[in-house]
């Protein structure tokens, strides 16, 4: 007699681990020696193996034997070799993927960890990562003492989490509304039942205490310096408000007529309303000597080395606000436009009204999504997104889903042929696209594809935008003396251009298009550096004490989501779409918070990573 | 044609091939540890491996078909390194006491090592301090398994699932390790288990042994080709001889067995062969006090033919009959049947197919001319279509073709099961027909009423080949599916399906034993079987045909030898005056035209004092003869009992003289198997002891009786065979220790033999469709005897048990009599599962143990005819078959008695 398998079996009890399993692989924390990951990773091909086969069976048993040795620093020069050619025997032997992947990993590891792996040998400890830090705080770019403002907010106080998250960001309500929130990625909590809504947290607090009512620390004394910043977005703003408080005076140039950058002319008014980015912008300029020269473009009308004469320092944080055209017959055709193009066009109050035209978007990040969202808000009869591969939609899940919920449609394996304008009016009327199949991953990890047999096909079109990424305008500086590499300025991890005393430079336009954070990061670094630069040793007061920790019971509690409004109300404007967290919501998810810096690595010395 | 390159070599393979094979084939070494041709192929030990360009991963050769190009490298420096390290693997984990291991010198990890100049493993073995925690399962009587050295290669376990088809051998898991599942631990019995010890033949190692191993190293033995004396499939081992004894038996790869052996054969072979209560002095049994004395050979022979002689003299030649057995080699039979032939001067010979397959020999011959199985075992075990599988139950009676059985299922053969009770292979059927016993002929009549009425019959066949098929479809007409089911207790659309099924299917055979013969009707059901086969068209092909599973290990050359009161050797008759006239020939002597008294009409016979002297070779017939006290009566009646045997066995006790003759294991000869296959045995052993060559007694006693034999060896026997027999024209010893495997007819010394009888057309010319009516068996249940009981045989046993009691280890597993009963009988009569029980028919009472379920039906019950305890045939009944005089085994009437009542009643 045959039977289906029987409920509660162990392949599904095993489920459950799992699930477990998963969750503990998410929170593994910074701060760890790769090579004790490298075996947890070998014990699981160990586990997996069938037991049919020796090489898989027994060698990876033999492989751990070696790695252990090596791990504990017990390990003459010459295991690496042995176990190497371990490795190689049992890839090459092996029957099936269990034991060749199981040993490729290993083999991985030596190429990838050959520092590492030199360093147990000779040195009997690890090179780096000696010790575990928050994981929150060490994945914040800009360092934020999360469970600091966490705490705060617990106890009522969300002035003073504002007060804290600006202590390393100026923008806690930008970052409230539109953060990507790495933050929340290895959160401790998912060892329990699932990570903090750290973003959600930030939002409830600004959204109970308006940023620019929250005094800003008090400032030093003036010290004469003078530090220009290029670019009014969230590194230039922030470069500037660290520079202010330390008393040094800081001059913004910003091409736009207003402040905020790709804050302001990027995210459209539906995920961050302008008034909400007015009030930081408003607290930032209040925190000291800074003053600011809109509609005024460096390269433009003053030259860089202007700047860079008159001035004790300058950071160049001008961001990648040019949209990327694809090289292709009529891309600059009438109703072609890059993604970035049409936000800004949009958020200057250009818009037009879309109703009855088919509007196609090429690609699948935040811009695109942004765009597509804006699209479908100016009322446009459709709105297609056609990707090469579902790799990449690389916007944010929830973007995606949101996107999908207010009818934007999707379709994926299609490749872009080329563009299709009406002989008379030049105009673009379709796009032609040619079917793809998925072949081999690149040497990035990449899955390529190729073309189908399928025949290209037409679609018509009345808009066509390009969500194929952007640059930075960055040739009138690379014309003036900044090293410049494909549109990017070569800048340190310091924010030090290369090569150039007292220029400094950071965001976007070093590491091409990120998020916010990541210049907000970048604009920290580069006035405590410009500081340095400058010879001092400036500090910043955090004017309140972070609440005392307090056990948790680590009951397994659901994570509070931020919801959003009805899809099809949603469509309809630019209202914000979020649904604020109520009282209770924020006061149980803040519960959840294990309070990393007090417990466990958090109270050793160098356990924060917030250097 | 597929070409590849091993190293620079062009070698050329079929498509489907493996890098192995086509290395193999041209003489290219591979070496190999888990591989082993036709049971394991999974590639878990690497050795096999080799380099093919394009490729990064090395290969494993064993289980890599070729591609048309491939460049093969088998050795390098890397291969080398490589197997080496495998080995070294291998070794960290095994057990090295080799000292010790029964395996000393036939351990394939053993030699590799040696090849690879391995001498030990890593110094830290990954699952060595679990496998030494892993405990020894050494409950069952033969086998054990020893963790320890176990190279988890899964040979065992693929013999288990892929050769036995049994699949009690399992894959486990401790932990991240693989463990085997081997069933030799305390709980044997319920584990599935068949202790056929396949497993053990094929483990590389130590790991799995027959406990008989530890007896002896590999270098000590000698190995000795022969043939199983147990069922008729004929399997070929090897007998382990060391210092003059018989150690052990391993499977050799004949035609049939294909190196599988059963428990029996691999168990049950040598034991009694050494056997302390071997008869070795012949015996005189006083006839005042009744016990017997040893004397001489010399007065033995001359008592034994002055006694006969003096009955001829007085009440003449058919006073007179010899039996031969089945048992003993064709050489031996033969010289019975020329012995009664030309010194008793009658043709009262006969041998104990009369009480098994006789209706095959009898129907068969009068269907199709010739009686014997048409096609080879492996023919039909192998690619056909739909198995009809009528009264047999191969898994116990006929193991090995059991297995080969389960293994045609396994891949995809329809199994149709008609058998009145749930055996083994019905839970693998895709239709169980649990018929009634003794309903065999409405069955078949019912499948061609089918047939017929929904012209699925071969019309091509019919009109060419066959007579009587309108006197058949008129009979038929009348067994409508649901006639028939009520007949047969069965459901009509069953029966249709399985007409439908069987003669729809491009090869089937319908394969038949004891639960068609064994029946006042038998011969008319063997007439069935074979007029189902002829309709359909399914005679004289390949994978179809009617196979009668014979019994026992010659019964089918006992046959074949003329050890029959019709025939002369070869089914020559002897109411053929040409005939005659060439054995009078041949033997010097003027021969009893008139055919003979059949063995089941001999014991009536004696009673009625027509039979006054007895001569029999080998068989008990107190035991495996129907009614007991008939027989016992009969046997008392004769003037002068004479029993030629390996043991005291019950029917020697009433014996006059006892001949002490020798086993399979201690002489020369052949044995017929169920194919018509002749197969050698040979002498492996001397014993010591005054028993003789059972043809030298023969030879012995014609000459004393007056006849000029003189002395030849089997050998020559066979050629004197061969002489006389048309069939046997091309047989001789030469030919077969030559390695030639011949299946009669075999008319000339070139021919290689007959695989599929009526090729072309039936061996009679026409096929005869013989109309069959049902009848009811003779004795049914009544208000009085209210159960059906049918006899049969168990898997760890074989007939009167004389050679398997005398196994130890098959009495552990199996000892003791018991019947099967139905629950609902059993829960209406008070019996519980065990309980010791009266079993009683009109002829007599024994006791047995009850096996209470669902394996029989209601009014149903079944027994083993094995075990002394429950010596059964004091209860079935002599109701003979009208043509073959067949005893009807498989129906009688009983009542139980549970014991309590009987307690009651004392």
């Amino acid at each position: 007699m045959r039977q289906l398998p029987k409920k509660g079996n162990m392949n599904e009890r095993i489920d459950t681990v799992l699930h477990k399993f998963r969750s503990r692989m998410t929170s593994y924390p910074p701060g760890m020696c790769p090579l004790t990951l490298y075996r947890s990773l070998l014990h699981i091909s160990m586990n997996q193996s069938c037991g049919k086969c020796i090489p898989c069976r027994d060698g990876l048993h033999e492989v751990d034997r070696l790695l252990k040795s090596i791990i504990n620093g017990e390990a003459a020069p010459d295991t690496l070799s042995e176990l190497e050619k371990k490795c190689l025997m049992i890839e090459e032997t092996s029957d099936c993927a269990v034991g060749a992947s199981g040993a490729r990993l290993i083999l991985d590891s030596l190429k990838d960890f050959s520092d590492e792996y030199e360093s147990h040998i000779k040195n009997k400890r690890c090179i780096e990562n000696t010790v575990q830090t928050i994981p929150c705080i060490t994945l914040c770019p800009a360092h934020v003492d999360v469970p600091g403002y966490i705490a705060h907010i617990k106890e009522g106080h969300p002035e003073d989490a504002v007060k804290v998250i600006r202590d390393r960001n100026p923008f806690p309500t930008a970052c409230a509304y539109i953060c990507e929130h790495p933050c929340e990625n290895k959160c401790r909590r998912s060892l329990i039942d699932a990570p903090i809504n750290i973003r959600g947290l930030k939002k409830y607090a600004v959204d109970n205490v308006s940023a620019d009512s929250v005094p800003t620390p008090r400032r030093n004394v003036s010290t004469g310096k003078k530090v220009a910043i290029i670019g009014g977005g969230p590194g230039g703003l922030t470069a500037a408000y660290f520079l202010a408080l330390m008393g040094h005076k800081a001059d913004i140039y910003e091409e736009h007529e207003k402040l905020g950058g790709m804050l302001r002319y990027g995210i459209p008014e539906y995920r961050l309303p302008k008034e909400m980015l007015d009030r930081d912008i408003k607290a930032i300029l209040s925190s000291g000597d800074i003053e600011v020269f809109t509609d005024t473009k460096i390269g433009r009308d003053i030259p860089f080395s202007k700047l860079n004469s008159e001035y004790d320092a300058v950071y160049i944080g001008i961001g990648a606000q040019l949209g990327n055209r694809m090289p292709m017959e009529n891309h600059d055709a009438e109703g072609v436009i890059p993604a970035a193009d049409f936000l800004q066009k949009v958020a200057r109050g250009e818009s037009t009204d879309l109703s009855g035209k088919k509007v196609v978007i090429i690609g699948g990040g935040n811009v695109a999504m942004d765009a597509a969202r804006t699209v479908v808000r100016l009322h446009a009869e459709t709105v297609h997104v056609f990707t090469r591969k579902r790799d990449d939609y690389t916007a944010l899940e929830s973007e995606l889903e949101s996107a999908m919920q207010e009818g934007v449609r999707f379709r994926t394996l299609l490749s872009f042929l080329h563009i299709e304008t009406n002989n008379e009016t030049g105009t673009v009327q379709a796009v032609w696209l040619q079917p793809e199949i998925v072949n081999t991953y690149d040497d990035f990890g990449f899955v390529t594809t190729e073309h189908s047999s399928n025949y290209p096909y037409r679609f018509k079109c009345d808009l066509l935008i390009l969500g194929v990424g952007q640059r930075s305008d960055s040739e009138a500086f690379s014309k003036e003396g900044v090293p410049v590499e494909r549109g990017r300025i070569l800048a340190s991890e310091a924010c030090r251009v290369d090569g150039m005393e007292g220029v400094f430079s950071g965001g976007d336009c070093v590491t091409g298009p990120s998020t916010a954070i990541r210049a907000i990061a970048a604009g920290q670094v580069a006035a405590i550096n410009i500081d340095e630069y400058l010879g001092y040793h400036h500090k910043i007061a955090l004017e309140t004490d972070i609440p005392p920790a307090y056990p948790n019971p680590c009951i397994p509690t659901g994570r509070a989501e931020i919801e959003e409004k009805d899809p099809f109300e949603r469509r309809t404007n630019f209202d914000f779409v979020e649904l604020p967290m109520t009282y209770e919501e924020a006061m149980r998810e803040s519960g959840r918070c294990l309070r990393c810096d007090h417990y466990g690595c958090g109270s050793m010395e160098g356990g924060r990573g917030d250097k | 044609m597929i070409t590849v390159t091993i190293n620079e070599k062009i070698c050329s393979g079929a498509e489907g091939s493996t890098i192995l094979e086509i290395a193999r084939a041209n003489g290219i070494y591979i070496p190999t540890l888990c591989f082993l041709e036709g049971v394991s192929d999974i590639g878990s030990c690497r050795m096999c491996m080799v380099e093919c360009e394009g490729y990064q991963m090395l290969l494993a050769a064993c289980r890599t078909k070729i591609k048309e190009g491939m460049i093969i490298r088998t050795e390098s420096e890397k291969l080398s390194s490589y197997r080496k390290a495998m080995l070294e693997l291998i070794l960290s984990n095994h057990k090295t006491e080799c000292m010790s291991c029964p395996s000393n010198g036939a351990c394939e990890l053993q030699t590799l090592c040696n090849r690879y100049e391995v001498s030990h493993g890593l110094p830290y073995g990954t699952r060595t301090e679990m496998d030494l925690k892993l405990p020894i399962l050494h409950d069952h009587p033969f086998i054990s398994y020893e963790p320890q050295k176990c190279i988890h290669c899964q040979r065992c376990i693929n013999a288990c699932h892929q050769i036995a088809c049994n699949g009690t051998l399992k894959s486990d898991r401790l932990g991240s390790f693989h463990i085997v599942n081997a069933p030799f631990g305390k709980a044997y019995k319920e584990s599935g288990c068949e202790s056929c010890g396949n497993c053990v033949s094929v483990c590389p190692t130590g790991a799995l042994t027959l406990k008989k191993e530890n007896a002896y190293r590999n270098w000590e033995i000698k190995r000795v080709l022969s043939t199983c004396p147990h069922c008729a499939t004929g399997c070929q081992l090897y007998l382990i001889v060391k210092d003059g004894k018989i150690v052990n038996v391993e499977a050799a790869s004949g035609p049939s067995n294909q190196k599988r052996l059963c428990v029996k054969g691999r168990s049950g072979s040598i034991d009694f062969v050494h056997s302390k209560d071997r008869l070795t002095k012949p015996l005189i049994k006083a006839p005042s006090t009744g016990a017997f004395r040893e004397v001489s050979w010399k007065e033995a022979i001359s008592y034994v033919a002055e006694r006969f002689m003096s009955i001829k003299k007085q009440f003449g030649s058919e006073a007179l009959a010899g039996f031969a057995c089945s048992r003993s080699a064709n050489e031996d039979i033969y010289m019975v049947q020329k012995m009664v032939r030309t010194c008793f001067g009658t043709n009262n010979t006969d041998n104990c197919a009369r009480v098994c397959h006789s209706a095959s020999v009898t129907g068969l011959a009068r269907t199709l001319g010739s009686g014997a199985m048409t096609n080879p075992i492996g023919d039909i075990t192998t690619d056909v279509d739909c198995i009809l599988l009528v009264g047999s139950n191969p898994e116990e009676a006929h193991p090995v073709v059991g297995m080969q059985i389960r293994k045609a299922v396994k891949k995809g053969t329809r199994l149709i099961v008609v058998d009145p009770r749930d055996i083994g292979l019905s839970s693998l059927a895709d239709i169980h027909l649990k018929l009634r016993p003794g309903t065999n002929v409405a069955f078949a009549n019912g499948m061609m009423h089918v047939m017929i009425k929904e012209d699925l019959i071969d019309h091509d066949y019919i009109n060419e080949h066959v007579e009587g098929f309108s006197e058949l479809k008129a009979l038929v007409e009348k067994y409508t599916p649901e006639r028939v089911a009520e007949i047969c207790h069965i459901d009509p659309h069953q029966l249709v399906e399985a007409a439908r099924m069987y003669a729809t299917a491009g090869k089937a055979p319908i394969i038949y034993c004891l639960g068609v013969t064994e029946h006042s009707t038998g011969t008319e059901g063997v007439m069935s079987m074979s007029n189902m086969a002829v309709i359909t068209g399914k005679i004289g092909r390949s994978g179809c045909g009617v196979n009668p599973l014979r019994g026992q290990n010659n019964v089918q050359g006992a046959c074949d030898m003329g050890a029959m009161p019709t025939d002369y050797p070869g089914y020559q008759k002897v109411d053929n005056e040409d005939v005659r006239k060439k054995f009078e020939h041949a033997w010097g002597v003027s021969l009893n035209p008139v055919p003979g008294l059949k063995a089941t009409d001999v014991f009536p016979a004696a009673i009625e004092g027509r039979i006054k002297g007895l001569y029999i070779c080998g068989e008990d017939p107190v035991v495996s003869d129907p009614d007991t006290h008939h027989i016992v009566k009969a046997l008392e009646s004769l003037d002068f009992l004479v029993v030629q045997d390996l043991f005291m066995t019950k029917t020697a006790e009433y014996a006059d003289v006892i001949l002490p003759g020798i086993s399979y294991a201690e002489k020369e000869g052949t044995f017929t198997n169920t194919e018509r296959r002749v197969q050698r045995i040979r002498k492996a052993v001397t014993l010591d002891g005054d028993m003789r060559p059972d043809t030298d007694i023969i030879i012995d006693l014609m000459n004393a009786m007056g006849y000029k034999q003189p002395y030849l060896t089997p050998k020559e026997i066979m050629d004197e065979i061969a002489s006389v027999t048309p069939s046997f024209h091309g047989i001789s010893h030469e030919r077969l220790d030559r390695g030639e495997s011949l299946q009669w007819p075999c008319p000339d010394k070139d021919h290689p033999g007959t695989p599929i009888m009526h090729a072309g057309h039936p061996a009679r010319g026409k096929a005869l469709l013989y109309p069959a009516e049902f009848k009811e068996s003779q004795e049914l249940p009544d208000e009085e005897y209210p159960f059906i009981l049918s006899t049969g045989r168990i898997l760890y046993h074989y007939n009167a048990a004389a050679m398997t009691k005398r196994t130890p280890g098959l009495m552990d597993i199996s000892g003791e009599g018991f019947i099967e009963v139905n629950y609902k009988d059993a829960e209406r009569l008070g019996i519980g599962k065990g309980d010791r029980i009266t079993v009683r028919s009109r002829r007599g009472e024994i006791t047995a143990t009850a096996h209470v379920g669902r394996k029989v039906s209601e009014g149903e019950t079944w027994m083993p005819f094995h075990f002394p305890d429950s010596p059964v045939n004091i209860l079935t009944n002599a109701a003979l078959d009208e043509f073959a005089r067949i005893p009807e085994y498989k129906v009688c009437a009983i009542q139980l008695v549970p014991n309590k009542h009987k307690e009651v009643k004392v």
